[in-house]
């Protein structure tokens, strides 16, 4: 790296003056946040292990009903080219190339995260007729809050999207704006991060 | 704190070098999630094939927290940064391995109908 990094993230560079040094705390102040929501997801991540055997599912339809794993592949690329999208918002920011290549590259991130969605809502509902409701087993319970939750995190990443390019429109590209498009290209990315685990071993493991 | 850097590379090397970063870790990134669903599809033995997946899980996991999180053990950003994220690791380990060790060892325990599990926790006699 040819500069000082402040905070983990891509960091917006002594070029940005104050920008830079105001993103050192509230970054990490988000991270602190990211740790705790990994916290969250790892514990899900663990009870839906424990439930993973004929006990927990009670009964209840199992892996190989309820799962398409093309579907799964599906909403893995849509959030994985998705993810890497941000890369867009990140530099276009760092290097001012202008505020019409950060909306186009939010746009697009917002657009990929939609796309994921609608196939994770879809697969929902499939599950859902196929009785593979949250109550029909522990299984399923974890299931659904664990992939659930992810779901609805990337619903919140979508809003908050909308947010920063409705206020680059208002405000312009200031010093608070940059440090937010900071904090969501971490929470984006972390995302991502989040999905892997999900497509890994909520889907792949259990279909073998 | 620690200055910017004065003698750092001009924004376009710089820029440059950044998307290949962000490059190397997609096509990385791409490559482990294909790898991971071909070894579902292939032939290959069960337990290879759950080894297989999360070994990809698991470089793909540092690939993003490298390449799209830039996180770095390089000791270039601040010390607290670093004991954030290796204290809540540990604590995850500690609470999600837990979990699951204690869990599966009841289920066994709790779910054994055969004579020899049986055996094997009942009290000893007086």
């Amino acid at each position: 790296m040819s500069e000082t990094n402040l905070y983990p993230g891509l960091n917006l560079g002594g070029g940005h003056g104050e920008a830079h040094e105001q993103a050192e705390s509230t970054v990490f102040g988000f991270w602190v946040f990211l740790m705790s929501d990994l916290i969250i997801f790892g514990i899900l991540f663990a009870s839906y292990a424990s439930y993973l055997d004929p006990i927990g599912m009670a009964g209840g339809p199992g892996p190989q009903d309820l799962f398409d794993m093309k579907s799964v592949a599906i909403q893995t690329a849509f959030l994985l080219v998705g993810g890497t999208a941000y890369a867009g918002v990140s530099l276009a920011v760092k290097y001012e190339t202008g505020r019409a290549k950060v909306i186009g590259w939010l746009l697009v991130c917002a657009t990929l995260g939609t796309g994921f969605l609608f196939f994770e809502v879809k697969d929902f509902i499939d599950q859902a007729g196929k009785g593979g409701l949250p109550q029909a087993s522990g299984w399923l319970s974890s299931y659904w809050a664990l992939v659930g939750l992810h779901g609805i995190h990337v619903l919140s990443g979508i809003i908050w999207i909308g947010a920063m390019a409705a206020q680059i429109l208002r405000r312009g590209l200031d010093d608070v704006v940059k440090v937010r498009l900071s904090m969501l290209g971490v929470f984006w990315h972390f995302l991502d991060l989040i999905w892997v685990g999900i497509f890994s071993f909520v889907f792949l493991v259990p279909l073998l | 704190m620690t200055k910017p850097n004065t003698g750092e590379l001009d924004a376009e090397d710089g820029a440059r070098e950044e998307i290949r970063r962000y490059a190397v870790g997609f096509f990385a990134s791409l490559l482990l999630t294909g790898g991971a669903f071909a070894a579902v599809l292939s032939a290959l033995p069960t337990s290879w094939k759950v080894v297989l997946v999360c070994m990809a899980a698991l470089l793909q996991i540092v690939t993003h927290l490298r390449n799209f999180l830039h996180l770095s053990f390089s000791g270039q950003q601040s010390r607290e940064d670093l004991l954030l994220v290796l204290f809540s690791v540990c604590l995850l380990a500690i609470m999600a391995g837990g979990t699951w060790y204690i869990m599966s060892d009841l289920g066994g325990r709790m779910h054994q109908s055969d004579e020899t599990g049986m055996a094997a926790h009942a009290m000893p006699d007086p």
